[in-house]
Parts: C-alpha cells; sequence; structure tokens
C-alpha cells in the first residue's frame, strides 16, 4: 500500500533530516562521510536551490490551472481539442509550442485539462513532449550545443515522436481515467477538501446536482466546476486563489520529497562512474538516463549538463539523457503521483525508457 | 481551520524566506541572476496565497456553526495527526535549513562529485573537425620551407558556430598577458582551448578556488569556479590545471581557498586528455567573491 510505504519513507527522511541538522550545527566532520560537514552544506544548497527554483513556475502552474478551472468552461476544453485520436496526440505534442510550460508547471495544468474533459492520452502527450517540444527549450539546448545544432533538433524530433507514440499507446490500452481516485485522498494535506474531490468523475460531474446555495464556504464551491466559471469576478478571483494553494500544496509536498531525494544522492554520488561506462555500447544509455532521472533539473538548463559530458559520451547517449530527463525523473515522477495512479506513472516511466533509449539509439546515425 | 492557519504560516515563511535570502546576499548562492526576478515575485505570489488562506481561516471560524447547520457536510478532518505532522514537517526543513543554518558555498567538496571540465571546447568543436585537424589546419612555421608568419585570420579559422570565439581569440592573441575575466569565464576559458596553439607559452592570469584530487599528483592542483545555468543543482565546475615545480610552491595553500595564479600556458596530460595547464609563476591569496559561481554570458 502506497500509504504505508509512505509513511516509513517518511519516517526514514525524517530521521536524515535529523541527521543532516546535526551535521549542520556541529559544523565539524562526523564518523560518516555522507554526513560530513561540506557534504551537508552542498546538500543544503543543492536542496533549498532545486526548491527555489521550482517554486516560481510551480505558482505558474498552479495558477494556470485555477485560472482554466475557474475561467474556461468544460465545453470549450471539448470544443477545442480533437477528436481523432491521431489528430488529438499530434495536437497534444504541439501544444507546449502555444504554453511553453516546465514540467513542474505543468503536472496541475494537465490534470486540471484532463479533469475538464480533455481525452487523458492527448494530456499525457502534452505532459511528456510539453517540457522539450517548446521554444524556450530549443534555444537553450541549441546555445549549449553551439557546434552541433543537429542535437537541438534531434531533441525536439525523438520528445515529439515518443511522446505521440506513447500517446497512441495510452489510448489503446487506457480504459480507467488515470487520475487517483481521489474519494480517497491518500495523503492528508488537502483532506479538509475530500469532499470537493469527490465530485470530479468526469462521468457524473454533470448530472450532478446539488442542493447547495451558490455562496457559501469556499472549499465547497469551488467542488463543482461546471457551475464555476459563473459569479462575480471577485468570488472567481477568490476561487482561482483557492486553486491554486490547495495544488501548491499538493504538489510541493512531492517537490521537497523529491528536491531531498536528488539533493541527497548528488552530494553522494561520483559522477565519474558515469565516465567508466562510457564506451559500453548499451550501458552508457541507461547510464546516462538514470543520471537524468537522479539529476531532476529543469528541461531549460539540462543541456548544459549534457554538453559538459560531450568529450565523455557520444551522441546517442547524450540525446537520451536530453528527452529523458524532461519527461520522467526524480522529482517530475514524485510530482506525477500526486495526480495519476502510481500503475500509470510506472507504465509511463517504463515507456519512456525503453523508447527514448531505443529512439537516441537509433538516431545516433545522424548525431 | 488549523489547516488554513497553518498553511498561511508555511507560506509566509516561503515567501520570508525568499526575502530573507535577497536581502542578506544569499539568493545569488541558489539562484542564477538571470532567474531571480521570478523567485523574487514568486515570494509575492506567495504572500498573496498567504493572505488568502489566513481569509478563509477567519471565514471558516465565524462559519463554522451555521456552516455544518446549513449544508450537513462535513469537512472531514485529517485522517491522521501523525502524517499531517509528517507532511507539514517536510515543508518546515527547508525554510529551517534556510533560515538558520550557515550560508556556505559549493566547494572542491561538490567539484570531486561532479568532476571539474578542463577541456571545455569539447562542445564547441566546429562541426567534423577532429581536435587535431584544427592544428593542423594552422600553417606551421617551423614546417614550412618559407617561413612566412600565418596572419591574425589564418591564425583563427572559424566556422559560423566558433566566429565568436575567433574574434574573441584575435583580441587576446594580441595582448602580452591574458586575463581570465569573471563575465566570460567559460568563454575566455573555451577559446584558449579552441586556439589553443596560438597561446602556448602566453601568460594567463586565473582565480578561483583550489581544487585537488589524488590522481593529479604533489605537483599539480586546478583553480576553478562552478558555474550556473538556472540554480546550483546544475553548476559546472570549469577551471585550469595549474602545474609546479615542487609541493613547497603552493605551501600554505589549502583546497577551497581562493586564490588567483599566473603562469605561462602549456598542456599535460590528464585522464589520458591533453589538457591546459598553467606552469606556475605566481600565486596569492584572494578574498572569496561575493558571487562563487560564474554564468554563461548570452551576449558573447
Amino acid at each position: 500500500m502506497p500509504i504505508v510505504r509512505f509513511r516509513y519513507i517518511t519516517f526514514l527522511l525524517a530521521l536524515g533530516c535529523a541527521g543532516i541538522i546535526i551535521a549542520i550545527a556541529l559544523n565539524r566532520p562526523s564518523p560518516f562521510a555522507f554526513l560530513d560537514y561540506s557534504h551537508a552544506q552542498s546538500f543544503k544548497i543543492l536542496f533549498l536551490s532545486i526548491i527555489l527554483e521550482a517554486i516560481p513556475f510551480i505558482l505558474l502552474g498552479v495558477l494556470f490551472s485555477g485560472l482554466l478551472q475557474v475561467f474556461v468552461t468544460d465545453e470549450m476544453i471539448r470544443k477545442f481539442t480533437p477528436k481523432n485520436p491521431i489528430a488529438g496526440v499530434l495536437f497534444g505534442g504541439l501544444l507546449g509550442l502555444a504554453f511553453p510550460l516546465c514540467e513542474c508547471g505543468m503536472i496541475p495544468v494537465v490534470r486540471r485539462l484532463i479533469r475538464k474533459g480533455m481525452p487523458a492520452y492527448i494530456g499525457i502527450v502534452y505532459l511528456l513532449a510539453g517540457p522539450v517540444v517548446n521554444p524556450i527549450v530549443f534555444t537553450a539546448t541549441f546555445a549549449a550545443f553551439r557546434s552541433a545544432p543537429e542535437m537541438a533538433y534531434a531533441r525536439l524530433i525523438l520528445a515529439f515522436a515518443v511522446a505521440v507514440i506513447i500517446g497512441l499507446i495510452m489510448h489503446v490500452f487506457m480504459r480507467k481515467s488515470p487520475l487517483r481516485d481521489e474519494r480517497e485522498p491518500q495523503l492528508a494535506v488537502h483532506s479538509s477538501h475530500g469532499d470537493y474531490h469527490g465530485h470530479h468523475h468526469h462521468n457524473d460531474a454533470h448530472d450532478h446536482v446539488h442542493s447547495h446555495k451558490p455562496k457559501h464556504d469556499h472549499s465547497h464551491s469551488h467542488g463543482h466546476h461546471h457551475e464555476e466559471p459563473r459569479g462575480s469576478l471577485s468570488s472567481r478571483l477568490s476561487a482561482m486563489l483557492g486553486h491554486a494553494s490547495d495544488e501548491f500544496f499538493e504538489m510541493g509536498k512531492y517537490l521537497i520529497f523529491g528536491a531531498m531525494l536528488t539533493a541527497a544522492i548528488q552530494t553522494i554520488m561520483d559522477r565519474s562512474v558515469l565516465a567508466s561506462v562510457a564506451d559500453q555500447p548499451l550501458l552508457s544509455y541507461m547510464a546516462m538516463m538514470a543520471f537524468a532521472f537522479i539529476l531532476s533539473i529543469c528541461s531549460t538548463s539540462d543541456a548544459f549538463i549534457a554538453a559538459s559530458f560531450g568529450n565523455v559520451f557520444t551522441g546517442g547517449p547524450l540525446l537520451a539523457f536530453l528527452v529523458f530527463g524532461p519527461m520522467i525523473d526524480f522529482k517530475n515522477m514524485l510530482m506525477l503521483l500526486s495526480a495519476f495512479r502510481i500503475k500509470i506513472v510506472l507504465a509511463l516511466a517504463l515507456l519512456c525508457f525503453i523508447l527514448v533509449g531505443l529512439g537516441s539509439w537509433i538516431m545516433e546515425v545522424w548525431l | 481551520m488549523k489547516h488554513h492557519l497553518l498553511r498561511a504560516f508555511i507560506l509566509t515563511a516561503f515567501a520570508l524566506l525568499i526575502v530573507y535570502l535577497s536581502r542578506s546576499n544569499q539568493l545569488s548562492l541558489y539562484i542564477a541572476p538571470r532567474m531571480e526576478l521570478y523567485v523574487k515575485l514568486s515570494a509575492l505570489g506567495l504572500y498573496a496565497a498567504a493572505i488568502h488562506q489566513l481569509f478563509l481561516a477567519l471565514k471558516k471560524r465565524r462559519q463554522q456553526h451555521q456552516h455544518t447547520a446549513e449544508c450537513g457536510c462535513e469537512h472531514t478532518p485529517s485522517p491522521s495527526v501523525f502524517k499531517n505532522t509528517v507532511i507539514y514537517s517536510l515543508f518546515i526543513f527547508p525554510l529551517a535549513l534556510g533560515f538558520f543554518s550557515p550560508a556556505g558555498v559549493l566547494g572542491s567538496t561538490a567539484a570531486a562529485k561532479k568532476g571539474v571540465s578542463f577541456a571545455a571546447s569539447t562542445n564547441v568543436q566546429p562541426l567534423g573537425t577532429e581536435p587535431g585537424q584544427l592544428a593542423a589546419s594552422l600553417p606551421e612555421p617551423s614546417a614550412s620551407i618559407a617561413p612566412k608568419p600565418p596572419t591574425l585570420e589564418e591564425r583563427f579559422p572559424y566556422d559560423e558556430y566558433t566566429k565568436a570565439h575567433a574574434e574573441y581569440g584575435m583580441k587576446l592573441y594580441q595582448k602580452p598577458n591574458i586575463t581570465v575575466p569573471e563575465a566570460t569565464y567559460i568563454e575566455t576559458l573555451t577559446t584558449l582551448d579552441l586556439y589553443r596553439d596560438n597561446f602556448m607559452d602566453k601568460t594567463i592570469d586565473i582565480s578561483g578556488f583550489i581544487y585537488k584530487e589524488d590522481d593529479m599528483g604533489e605537483q599539480r592542483f586546478a583553480v576553478s569556479r562552478f558555474a550556473m545555468t538556472c540554480c546550483s543543482a546544475d553548476a559546472i565546475p570549469y577551471g585550469l590545471m595549474v602545474q609546479v615545480s615542487s609541493a613547497d610552491d603552493y605551501k600554505g595553500f589549502a583546497a577551497d581557498d581562493w586564490v588567483s595564479v599566473s603562469g605561462k600556458l602549456m598542456t599535460s596530460m590528464y585522464n589520458g586528455n591533453e589538457i591546459l595547464t598553467l606552469k606556475l609563476n605566481t600565486i596569492k591569496r584572494i578574498e572569496a567573491p561575493e558571487s562563487p559561481y560564474v554564468y554563461a554570458n548570452y551576449d558573447f
């Protein structure tokens, strides 16, 4: 059970945190190398910097999601998305060009879109392709690989292709809603709104008649999303802020958890182990994808890291790093768990791993 | 209501953390300058959300009685106090670290894990050109029968991607002493590496922190700085190797000390690569700079 597991993990984490605080407070080397003062210092810097960097983007994401919730009706979303699955996945893959959000900001927006009636497989394509297929990331990749501009194009093409294929697979095989069953919120921070989540099942949401008076407690009134885009501007704004901060806390706990783990791993892990597998054909791809997973940095800045490995790895593994990281990484996978069912998240991670590995191996011919 | 109050408190604390880090000049330890504005703006957003939560808490308290009577829907209390405590502590942990632990910078411990980039040029190599080819395309004065020195343009061949580096290289070439400045730290190192044959035996000044690794041997150490793109999680150390004739030449200097060194440019072998190396002339201790990081220069 995820709940039970989460409890153990948090308990262990609490112990680890206490250790780090003690190490910092004592300000001297401890018998454990990884609790050494300078390690604790790098952990703190990495941990806080990941959180600080993510905050603006998460805020942007939850605000955008709140805007969608309060000002856009389900009918508008329905009308907007193509009915044909092929057109749908292509639409989802290119949505990042119109709404360039990074992976942190993407999750609340995609969840909102799916709840508002966008077919889930299209939402997933946007989720996977969006962090790469957008102008900002393309420019950054181009800048990092000045001498090898084909890398920027290859990244764009492979990310788009992988997302589209996964979208089609999801269209064929996914029967249930990929979103978590929100009748029983597993984590408690938003449990005060447990009632509001209960109303979000698409099937019954529309014939759901509620006897509530339109104006009462906030956490209630925003439960009925199909009623939302009505009412005065100030009540809409208030509802939007309410949604935004609910989602901020939901995402936030996963973000902090992810930032903590990735900072700890980065503090301990020696990157030179990567170089030792650089000449092994299969391992080099897997190692670079695992590295991207652990790093959990934004898709706008990972190109520079990849470029710094340019003298160690060939183009293929670097491309795998550049495409896999934005789609699935530690921080982002934990944040996905706040919105999606664990099976879906694992299936997505596995599919991405296989398809990106295969795709970048094929594309190495041109790199 | 308790939840709203706690949330209001946490949101305010995050907003205040950003303000505090910015006021105490620590924000640059975590975030690149071009990101700072967004982070500061998000403090405003967090603050607005905090006020909204506070407002909700008060509203809820006022309505608590009539509310339950009116619609009969209960607000499920948190299923487990323990779980709530753990989750809210998760939010408090980074706050506590940010406010109460001493400020520090990434140093040689982190550099050892990340691996210092000595050959910055590999990613800026002209397309289809092997490292050796570039040098070979230059007329070698000693090899030719009529020793006509190559013109400046001939010394700095470029393609569309290395044009800026070639132009910068020509400027550097005419100087007797080359300083690696903070604003174009990476670009200068890249240029030196890209056109390394032109700069052999020139005097280079560079500053940074000392980084030592076992396989460098007694007579070598590195002077490097972290280059940051967005946040310190993506910072990569860049630097130059420094060669001394005996370990006594830098006695009294330890890893993480900030130094300014001056020396003649040469090359040495490191992990199977021929990397740029300075033959040490002078070394002196300097104050740690305000920001330990250098940034890619987008105007270059």
